[in-house]
């Protein structure tokens, strides 16, 4: 009896096992109107992977350029995308020649130790920018290149200019563009712009070599109707508010602390300018040659710090407070001002062309201010938060693989959505974000 | 200067509810063949979970043991990227003993004694899968304790009642986005011990010969965790963040108030219809105090506003012989889910279900019964908490068997 109902009863239970699996049908994925074979992007820092203020080998296999590339060679593109890749084991190099920032612990001067971005070596790897690594049988489809401005794009010997194109230039004299052209792109994408507002706003203003609106538009049009020419069609990405980047908004304007008896010596020592302190939290004190005949006055709430300022110096030798901080630490609201009014103007250029060519755009300033706002991704809180909010590298201002693959997403959806394709989208959350010790 | 502040939400799924919550009504087999309808009939012990008035009725000692395995899976499509992640649940063993009593023949007092497991899943997804941040595995078991004494006042109405002592654990696991140095997420584990008290109350009619109602009315429950364990695993530098502790939470286990009808069309066929009102409106939301708060762990309070649900419930039962009976059923009931609230631990949906049934009586005192649960359910979503959007498949396939002996 026993028996006869293992023998009726072991092949339902199977049945049932498998019985009970829902099937999975793949969703369709499709080209659409574009044609993905070969796909070459044009950027700065963004699109070559270059995070934790370095270019190195887990940033590049990460970078905007290669993760959108991914996702094309699901709908036909080729499954190779080339990139001027450094050796895995070097600890890349930076714009300043610096090595990659880890997340490490750091003493301050006041024997405080905290979590804190560090250089995982003394000095950054200079082979890599010495050592040229075209291959005319492999050619590069990346220009990502940190520092590349737009008006750069078409610069010839810009490879002696700038060694990160130098390193994969296929000739000492050839421009960013011809070597893009002659990868012979099916499709493009073009996320320039940040680099050419960058050093203003990481030299807190000083360094104004930011390019007018016209000349912007006599650039981006130059280097559009160039690839047009080849018969590819390809996505723009409009410019984000780089003064929401956690290099600017980590360091809070009123972060000075003030017991009684400092707050009563700086009294002491401003109220005559018409300054005062409190006990608890103050603004600090910043140079502004217009402010008055010593040029110093308090920070406004709405200005800003850049992450370069010598905390050491705030904490422990009075900058800020008797030593204002000088105009390169500091983004003053005319400053900003500049600043934004050049990236809408830059952003006017970059959707009107998108327009008049029929090309695809990417809302980036959305998306970046989405992040400054915070949104949860499947499960995860994102922001624009220094090191906590999941998105940004250790620098501040470029993205981490996560980010990468979140803005990846971004420039995905614009062309679903212009070219009537159906491109997956990248899961964000399989990407890496800081490492923590 | 550089402030760490950690707040990722615990952002909920605690306890699983599954089957329109966590109705998983799998506590007689007569009854799950009849598509889980019986709230008006009498048909063994396990009537003093449907009808603790029923059992009125009965005139017989009779024990009662029955399992019924949970075969149930999972597939979450995700909309964005199209990836597909499965639940790796292991069977679900919900099993229920039911003793009937009467100290003499035609007593009008009964006395029972229940011991079931309304909650009982496991829901463990795939490693690494998309939602992992939301949750990982989440355990749930409860035990329902109800002793239960009937009364028949009169040849026509019976009615009883029975005291619930619930007690449960919850195990719930899920990684957070925090890389250690080697690029492993971080994790957690909660792990709590819960317990709450109700009530079982029913009544039932013998209007005439072929026709019977039933009203019954199971209480809500409130299953309060007090000291859970949370067990944090994250990098060193960031341990006093997340500092092991314990938690408390509570959960509520909604009022259900069936209206229930059994007719006999002949001595051999009975149809039988039920239908359910589940207060699931209770549950409104889901908190979770820690102990320790700090920067990066702060208490959480994720909504779920659930809505009270209608369930029709319905099936038939002929008997064949004296020794053999045939049952086959099905039900219909609405989601509490809201859209907007559906998660990966409650894949929840308006679902349409069936059954079948069949008894074997082998002698006068000793009599077995089998019953055979399939659902398979579908629904798309984005959640408002996680905005994780995509679709859930669900087919559970439910056989179940129990023994009867009776003196």
């Amino acid at each position: 009896m026993i028996r006869n109902l293992t023998y009726f009863l072991l092949p339902i239970v199977a049945l049932l096992f498998c019985a009970c699996k829902p099937k999975f049908t793949k969703e369709e994925v499709s080209k659409g109107e574009i044609n993905p074979t070969r796909f070459i992007m044009i950027g700065g820092g963004h699109t070559a992977g270059y995070m934790d203020d370095a270019l190195y080998s887990e940033g590049q296999e990460n970078s905007l350029a290669n993760l959108i590339s991914k996702q094309l060679a699901l709908v036909g593109g080729e499954q190779t995308f080339y990139q001027a890749l450094v050796s895995p084991n070097s600890v890349g190099i930076g714009l300043s020649g610096f090595a990659r920032f880890i997340l490490g612990f750091k003493t301050d001067c006041k024997g405080v130790e905290a979590l804190s971005p560090l250089r995982i070596s003394s000095a950054g790897d200079a082979s890599i920018l010495s050592i040229n690594t075209y291959n005319s049988m492999q050619k590069f489809q990346n220009f990502g290149i940190p520092g590349l401005k737009l008006n750069n794009v078409s610069t010839p010997n810009y490879g002696s200019i700038n060694p990160f194109f130098g390193r994969m230039a296929s000739s000492v004299t050839t421009t960013v563009l011809s070597d893009a052209i002659a990868s012979e792109p099916t499709f493009f994408s073009l996320f320039l712009g940040i680099e050419d507002v960058l050093d203003f706003a990481k030299s807190g203003g000083t360094d104004d070599n930011m390019p007018t609106v016209d000349a912007f538009e006599n650039d981006y049009t130059q280097v559009v109707e160039t690839l047009l020419n080849n018969g590819a069609k390809g996505v723009l990405a409009k410019i984000p508010d780089i003064t929401k980047l956690p290099y600017f908004t980590t360091i809070p304007w009123n972060g000075l602390s003030l017991d009684e008896e400092n707050s009563i010596s700086l009294n002491n020592f401003y109220n005559q300018l018409g300054y005062s302190f409190q006990i608890g939290i103050n603004p600090f004190m910043i140079v502004d040659s217009s402010a008055n005949i010593f040029a110093v006055r308090q920070i406004l709430e709405n200005e800003l710090f850049l992450l370069s300022l010598p905390l050491d110096s705030v904490k422990c030798n009075k900058m800020g407070t008797l030593f204002p901080i000088r105009d390169e630490f500091v983004l003053d609201l005319n400053e900003l001002q500049t600043l934004r009014n050049r990236i809408a103007g830059y952003n006017g250029v970059i959707s009107s062309l998108a327009t008049q060519y029929g090309l695809a755009i990417v809302n980036s300033d959305n998306f970046f201010a989405n992040l400054n706002d915070g949104f949860i991704y499947n499960g995860v809180s994102m922001s624009a938060k220094f090191v906590s909010g999941g998105a940004y590298s250790l620098d501040g201002i470029h993205f981490n693989a996560k980010g990468n693959a979140l803005l990846a997403n971004e420039f995905l959806k614009s062309i679903n959505q212009k070219y009537n394709s159906r491109i997956p989208l990248l899961n964000a959350n399989s990407y890496d974000g800081i490492y923590f010790p | 200067m550089y402030r760490f502040l950690f707040t990722y939400l615990f952002c909920a799924s605690f306890l699983n509810l599954s089957a329109q919550g966590f109705q998983v009504n799998f506590q007689g087999q007569k009854q799950q063949g009849m598509g889980f309808a019986g709230t008006a009939l009498f048909q063994d012990a396990s009537s003093i979970f449907y009808n603790a008035g029923s059992i009125a009725f009965s005139n017989e000692n009779s024990v009662n043991v029955s399992v019924t395995p949970i075969f149930a899976n999972v597939l979450y499509v995700d909309s964005a990227t199209g990836g597909a992640y499965r639940t790796e649940n292991p069977v679900g063993t919900p099993f229920c003993a039911y003793g009937l009593f009467q100290h003499k023949k035609n007593a009008k007092f009964k006395f029972g004694f229940g011991i079931y497991t309304p909650f009982g899943s496991t829901v463990q997804w795939e490693d690494n899968w998309i939602g992992r941040f939301a949750i990982a595995r989440l355990k749930l078991q409860a035990i329902y304790i109800q002793p239960t004494i009937s009364y028949r006042l009169s040849k026509k109405i019976g009615i009883g009642g029975g005291f619930i002592y619930s007690k449960g654990s919850v195990n719930l696991q899920k990684d957070i986005p925090i890389q250690d140095s080697l690029g492993n997420y971080s994790h957690v584990e909660l792990n709590g011990k819960a317990a709450g008290f109700g009530f079982n109350l029913g009544v039932n009619f013998q209007i005439n010969e072929n026709f019977s109602l039933g009203l019954s009315y199971r209480s809500k429950i409130k299953m309060n965790v007090k000291q859970g364990d949370a067990d944090f695993s994250v990098p060193s530098s960031l341990a006093s963040n997340f500092p092991d502790g314990y938690f408390s939470g509570t959960l509520p286990l909604p009022d259900v108030a069936t209206i229930g009808f059994a007719y006999k069309t002949t001595p051999k066929c009975t149809f039988v219809l039920d239908i359910n009102h589940v207060g699931w409106k209770s549950y409104d939301t889901l908190a979770f105090d820690y102990e320790e708060n700090t920067t990066s762990l702060v208490d959480t309070k994720s909504p779920r506003n659930y809505k009270n649900i209608i369930a029709f419930r319905a099936g038939a039962e002929y008997k064949v012989s004296e020794v053999l009976s045939l049952r086959c059923g099905g039900g219909f009931g609405f989601t509490p889910v809201q859209d907007g609230y559906l998660t990966p631990e409650t894949p929840d949906a308006n679902r349409i279900y069936g059954t079948l049934g069949v008894s074997c009586q082998f002698n006068k005192r000793f009599s077995m019964d089998a019953s055979l649960y399939y659902t398979h359910i579908k629904r798309a979503g984005r959640n408002i908490e996680t905005n994780l959007n995509g679709t859930f498949t669900t087919i559970a396939i439910a056989p179940g068997f129990s023994l009867i002996y009776n003196w």
